[in-house]
C-alpha cells in the first residue's frame, strides 16, 4: 500500500512537472518556431531550411562547435587538477577558495574579456607596466586567446561539479586500490576516472552549450579577431534593421539540435557509467599522504590560476574604474574614486539598479531552486520516457541561446490573449531568470541524487518511514549541498544577466548589468567598470557570509 | 508589483473576458490586493477601461544618448504632468522589442538613431502621421517625412576621430586612411551594429556609385578593423590601442574631448554624411494626444536647446549649437536617402563579407 501510494505520487508529480515545463519553457519556444515558418503572414514550412541552405552557416556552425570542444578541453585542464587538489590534499581545508573561485564565473563575460583586452592590447596595461613583454600581445589576440578567456570564465562551474563527485567517491575506494599496489596513475585511470565520468559528462555538456550559446565574449573578443559564431549571427538578425526573427530562429534551431545531440550522447554515457556511491556506509576523505612536493606544486597551480582568472582581468577592471582620463593610462595623479562616489550615492539611478539586481536575483534563485529540485527528483534515475522528457525540457533553457529563449518568452507572455498580465512587470523579469537558470539546480541536484543508492530509501521504508519522512530525513540532507550549489549559481548568474534583461525589463527599470552596458554604450567606460566591481564584490560578500553560516551549522 | 502592466484592448472583446478575469485574478492574486494607478483599477472596470487614467501616461522607446533622453522626458513631464515610461536601448534593441511586441504593442513614441529603420516602419504602415506638429516647418526637410510620419529632431555627423597624442597632422580626406602610414591603426564601426556607420557607407556609395566600394576595399587592405558599435570602435582610440576611427559619430567624440581625453574629430574635405535621429508616433498608440504633445515638445525651442547642449546637431535649422560644428560648417556628400534606405541590407552584407 505504502509503495503504491509512492508510485501514485510520483506519477502525479511527473504529470504536473510536464505541464509546468510545457507552459513555462516549451510553449514560448514553440512560439518561436511558429514565427520562423510564417513569413509575411503565410505559412512556409520550408523557410527555416531555406535560411540554412542560404549561405555560409555551415562554417559558422562549425566554428561554434570547434570553440565548444576547445573550451571543454581548456576547462578540463583547469578544473580537474583543481578538483583533485581540493578534495585530496591538505588544501581542501581552504574552503574560502570555493567562494573566491566563483568570482571569474560571476564576472560578466564581456567585462572579463574587456579586462583581458585592456591588459593585452597595444598601449595596454601590460605594456605600460612591462614594456619588454609586448611580444605576448599579438599571439594573445587569436583563437587560442579566446579559448583561454572562455575557459577561465567557465572552469569554476566544472570544478564545483567534479569536486562534489570526488568528495562523494571518498577515500576508501582509492585506498583499496593503493593497498593492492596500484600506482597513482593506475588508481586514477581505473578507479577515479570511471566514477567521475557521469559528473564530468554533465559538466562537459553544460560547458559546451554554455560556450556555444555565449554571446559576451564573441561579441567583444571574437569580433576583434574576426571569429564568427552562431550567437553573433543570431544576434545580428535580432537586433539590427531589418529584424528577422525567422532567420534568427532557424539558426537557433540548428544550435538547439546540435545541443540536443550532445545531450543525448551525454545521457548514454551517464546511464552506462553511473554507480551508486552514497550507500549509507559513510565516506571520509582520503588519508593517502601527498608528498610536500606535490603540495607545493598544488599551491603554485592554484596561485597561477587565481592570477590568470581573477588577478589580470580585475587589475584591468579596477584600473579602468579609477582612471580620471583613460587616454593617459596608468599614472599617479590619474587616479580617482569619483566614479564610486557617483555610483554609491543613495537614491541615485545606479543605486536603484544595484538594488533591483539584488532583489530580482534573490527572488529568482529561490524560486529556481525549489522548482529545479522538484524537476530533478521527478526525473530521478531517468528510467522512463516521461522522465527523460522532463529531463530534456528542464534542460532546454540551457541549450537554447539566452536571447532566443527571451524572445520566445516575450512572444508568449505578451500575446493579446494571454490572461496573466505578467509582461512589463518585475514578475516577468524574475520568471525569465528562473527559466534561464533552472537547469543549474536540476543538474546539481541530479548529480547528487543519481549517486544515492536506492537501498537507503528502502531502508527508510523498511523501518516504517512514510514517503515524506523518508524525503525529509534521507533525501533532503543528501541533496541539500546540490540545492545550495544551485542556489549560489543561480543567484550569481542572475545578478549579472544581461541579454534577457536588455529586452525584458519594464521601461524605466535597470539592473546593474544593463546599467553597465548602457555606460559602455554612452562612453562612460570607467563608470561601467566601477559598477562591475561593486556588483561582483557584493555578490562575493553575500556568498562568503552564506559559506560561513553554512560551515558554522556543520560544527554544531 | 505584478500590476504595472498596460491594460490592453485585446482583452476587452468577446466572451474571453469572463474567463480571463477569473483566471487572471486567481493567478495574479497579489495584483488585485495592491491597488495601483493603472493595473488593478483597469481590471475592475474592464468594460470601459478608463480613458481618464490611461491618458496620464506615455511610453517612449528611445535610443541614446542617455542623458539627453532623460532630460527631454523630464522636460516634457514637467510641462504636461504626464508620466513617461522610458525604455532606453540601441536602435536594434528597440526594434527587436517592438517586433516581439508586435501582436500587442506597448510603445507610443519611438526615437531611433537611424533614418532607414524609421522609413521601414513607415513603409510597414506602423507610424501615425502628425503633419500639423508645431515647428515641423522649421525642421531640416531632408531628414523628416513630408507627410509627418517621422521627425528628425536631432542628428549627428560622421567624421574621422583621432587620438591627438598619436596623430599630429590629422587626415583631410577619407582616402588618407588607406595610406601606408596608418596601416593597422584604424577602426571602423560594424554597420550591422551601428546605424550611423551604415548611414555613412550607404551615403558614400549613393554619392560615389559602385566605385565607392574601392575605398572600403582599400581600407581592408590597409588593415582597417571592423570593431563593434560606435563606442566600442572609439574606445581603443581613446586608450591609444588604435589611432583613428573612420565614420565616428561626432557627438561621442565631442563628449570625450570635453572630458579631457586626447581625442578630436575632422570632417573630410570631400564631404561626409549626416545621420538623423528620427522620432515617430506609432499607429498602435493608446495615448495619441500625449504622443502628439511629446513630438511638439521635441520640436520646441526648449528641447532643441537641450539637443544642442548634448553636442548633437539640432533638427531645426533655426537653432544653432555652440559646442560643436554647425551644419553649415560640415562639408556634405550628395547623398540619396531613398537609395540608402532600400540598399541598407545589401550594403551591410557586402561590407561585412569584405571585412570578415
Amino acid at each position: 500500500m505504502g509503495v503504491l501510494s509512492v508510485k501514485q505520487i510520483r506519477a502525479w508529480c511527473l504529470t504536473l512537472a510536464l505541464i509546468v515545463l510545457a507552459l513555462l519553457i516549451v510553449m514560448p519556444l514553440l512560439q518561436i518556431f511558429i514565427q520562423s515558418v510564417y513569413v509575411d503572414g503565410t505559412f512556409q514550412w520550408m523557410a527555416p531550411f531555406r535560411t540554412l541552405a542560404e549561405s555560409r552557416f555551415a562554417s559558422v556552425l562549425f566554428s561554434s562547435i570547434w570553440l565548444g570542444i576547445c573550451v571543454i578541453a581548456g576547462t578540463t585542464v583547469l578544473a580537474l587538477p583543481l578538483a583533485w587538489v581540493m578534495s585530496n590534499t591538505r588544501l581542501a581545508r581552504w574552503r574560502w577558495l570555493d567562494v573566491v573561485l566563483l568570482i571569474p564565473f560571476m564576472t560578466p563575460p564581456y567585462i572579463g574579456s574587456m579586462g583581458w583586452i585592456l591588459f593585452m592590447q597595444k598601449n595596454g596595461y601590460l605594456v605600460q607596466l612591462l614594456p619588454e613583454l609586448h611580444v605576448f600581445m599579438s599571439s594573445f589576440f587569436s583563437f587560442g586567446g579566446m579559448v583561454m578567456i572562455m575557459s577561465l570564465h567557465l572552469f569554476p562551474f566544472l570544478y564545483l561539479l567534479l569536486r562534489g563527485a570526488l568528495v562523494r567517491i571518498g577515500g576508501s575506494l582509492e585506498e583499496a586500490g593503493a593497498v593492492m599496489g596500484g600506482s597513482f596513475g593506475y588508481r586514477f585511470r581505473r578507479i577515479i576516472l570511471p566514477l567521475l565520468l557521469s559528473s564530468y559528462g554533465m559538466g562537459a555538456l553544460l560547458i559546451f552549450v554554455k560556450t556555444i550559446a555565449e554571446f559576451g565574449t564573441p561579441a567583444t573578443f571574437g569580433r576583434r579577431i574576426g571569429y564568427e559564431v552562431m550567437t553573433s549571427e543570431i544576434h545580428k538578425y535580432i537586433s539590427s534593421w531589418p529584424i528577422d526573427f525567422g532567420k534568427a530562429t532557424s539558426l537557433a534551431s540548428v544550435l538547439l539540435t546540435a545541443c540536443l545531440l550532445v545531450w543525448y550522447m551525454q545521457s548514454v554515457i551517464n546511464r552506462k557509467y553511473t554507480y551508486r556511491l552514497v550507500g549509507g556506509k559513510g565516506s571520509r576523505p582520503s588519508r593517502l599522504r601527498v608528498s610536500s612536493l606535490a603540495t607545493g606544486l598544488s599551491i603554485a597551480f592554484i596561485l597561477l590560476l587565481l592570477v590568470a582568472s581573477i588577478g589580470i582581468p580585475y587589475f584591468s577592471i579596477i584600473a579602468a574604474s579609477t582612471m580620471k582620463l583613460r587616454g593617459i593610462g596608468l599614472a599617479w595623479g590619474n587616479f580617482t574614486l569619483d566614479y564610486y562616489r557617483e555610483l554609491l550615492s543613495w537614491g541615485s539611478e545606479s543605486m536603484e539598479a544595484l538594488l533591483n539586481s539584488v532583489f530580482l536575483s534573490l527572488g529568482a534563485s529561490t524560486i529556481a531552486v525549489l522548482l529545479g529540485t522538484w524537476f530533478a527528483l521527478v526525473v530521478g534515475q531517468s528510467r522512463t520516457v516521461l522522465q527523460r522528457t522532463v529531463d530534456a525540457f528542464s534542460l532546454l533553457p540551457n541549450t537554447v541561446p539566452g536571447i532566443v529563449m527571451v524572445v520566445g518568452l516575450i512572444l508568449w507572455w505578451n500575446s493579446p490573449w494571454m490572461p496573466i498580465p505578467l509582461y512589463n512587470t518585475y514578475g516577468m523579469v524574475i520568471l525569465t531568470y528562473v527559466i534561464l537558470f533552472v537547469p543549474y539546480t536540476v543538474q546539481y541536484v541530479k548529480s547528487a541524487f543519481t549517486q544515492v543508492d536506492t537501498a537507503l530509501f528502502q531502508a527508510g521504508q523498511v523501518f516504517g518511514g512514510r514517503p515524506f519522512y523518508v524525503f525529509r530525513r534521507i533525501v533532503l540532507p543528501l541533496i541539500l549541498p546540490g540545492m545550495l550549489a544551485g542556489w549560489m549559481m543561480t543567484f550569481t548568474i542572475a545578478s549579472r544577466e544581461l541579454v534577457g534583461s536588455l529586452l525584458i525589463l519594464p521601461p524605466s527599470v535597470q539592473t546593474s548589468a544593463t546599467y553597465i552596458f548602457a555606460q559602455f554604450e554612452q562612453g562612460q567606460v570607467s563608470l561601467g567598470m566601477a559598477m562591475a566591481v561593486i556588483s561582483v564584490g557584493l555578490t562575493t560578500l553575500l556568498l562568503m557570509v552564506m559559506e560561513i553560516l553554512n560551515s558554522q551549522r556543520k560544527w554544531k | 508589483m505584478m500590476n504595472r502592466h498596460v491594460f490592453r484592448t485585446g482583452w476587452k472583446k468577446g466572451a474571453m473576458l469572463a474567463l480571463t478575469l477569473t483566471f487572471g485574478m486567481a493567478v495574479a492574486g497579489c495584483g488585485a490586493a495592491t491597488p495601483s494607478k493603472d493595473g488593478a483599477q483597469a481590471t475592475g472596470t474592464a468594460g470601459q477601461a478608463g480613458a481618464a487614467s490611461s491618458d496620464q501616461k506615455l511610453v517612449v522607446y528611445s535610443a541614446g544618448p542617455d542623458g539627453l533622453a532623460k532630460k527631454l522626458v523630464a522636460g516634457y513631464e514637467a510641462k504636461s504632468g504626464v508620466k513617461v515610461e522610458l525604455f532606453q536601448g540601441t536602435t536594434g534593441k528597440i526594434l527587436a522589442r517592438m517586433e516581439a511586441e508586435k501582436t500587442n504593442p506597448v510603445a507610443d513614441v519611438v526615437v531611433l538613431a537611424s533614418l532607414p529603420s524609421v522609413q521601414g516602419l513607415k513603409k510597414d504602415g506602423l507610424t501615425l502621421p502628425y503633419p500639423e506638429a508645431q515647428n515641423a516647418d522649421k525642421l531640416n526637410p531632408d531628414w523628416s517625412d513630408k507627410e509627418g510620419n517621422y521627425f528628425s529632431t536631432s542628428a549627428s555627423a560622421l567624421g574621422i576621430a583621432y587620438n591627438t597624442n598619436l596623430v599630429k597632422t590629422p587626415p583631410t580626406s577619407w582616402a588618407d586612411l588607406a595610406k601606408p602610414e596608418y596601416k593597422d591603426q584604424v577602426n571602423i564601426p560594424d554597420p550591422s551594429l551601428s546605424g550611423s556607420a551604415l548611414d555613412f557607407m550607404t551615403g558614400y556609395l549613393s554619392a560615389k556609385g559602385d566605385g565607392g566600394w574601392t575605398l572600403f576595399e582599400q581600407y581592408k587592405t590597409n588593415g582597417v578593423a571592423m570593431a563593434g558599435a560606435n563606442q566600442e570602435a572609439l574606445d581603443p582610440v581613446i586608450t591609444g590601442a588604435k589611432s583613428m576611427v573612420a565614420a565616428a559619430v561626432d557627438y561621442m567624440t565631442y563628449k570625450a574631448k570635453a572630458k579631457g581625453e586626447p581625442i578630436d574629430i575632422v570632417y573630410p574635405k570631400e564631404g561626409t554624411v549626416i545621420s538623423p535621429r528620427p522620432a515617430a508616433i506609432l499607429k498602435s498608440t493608446q495615448h495619441e494626444q500625449n504622443a502628439k504633445a511629446f513630438i511638439d515638445y521635441l520640436l520646441s525651442d526648449e528641447a532643441q536647446k537641450l539637443v544642442a547642449d548634448a553636442s548633437l546637431l539640432p533638427g531645426r535649422t533655426d537653432v544653432k549649437a555652440d559646442k560643436r560644428a554647425n551644419l553649415d560648417e560640415i562639408p556634405l556628400l550628395d547623398t540619396n536617402w531613398e537609395w540608402m534606405g532600400d540598399n541598407g541590407a545589401d550594403v551591410t552584407e557586402k561590407f561585412t563579407q569584405i571585412f570578415k
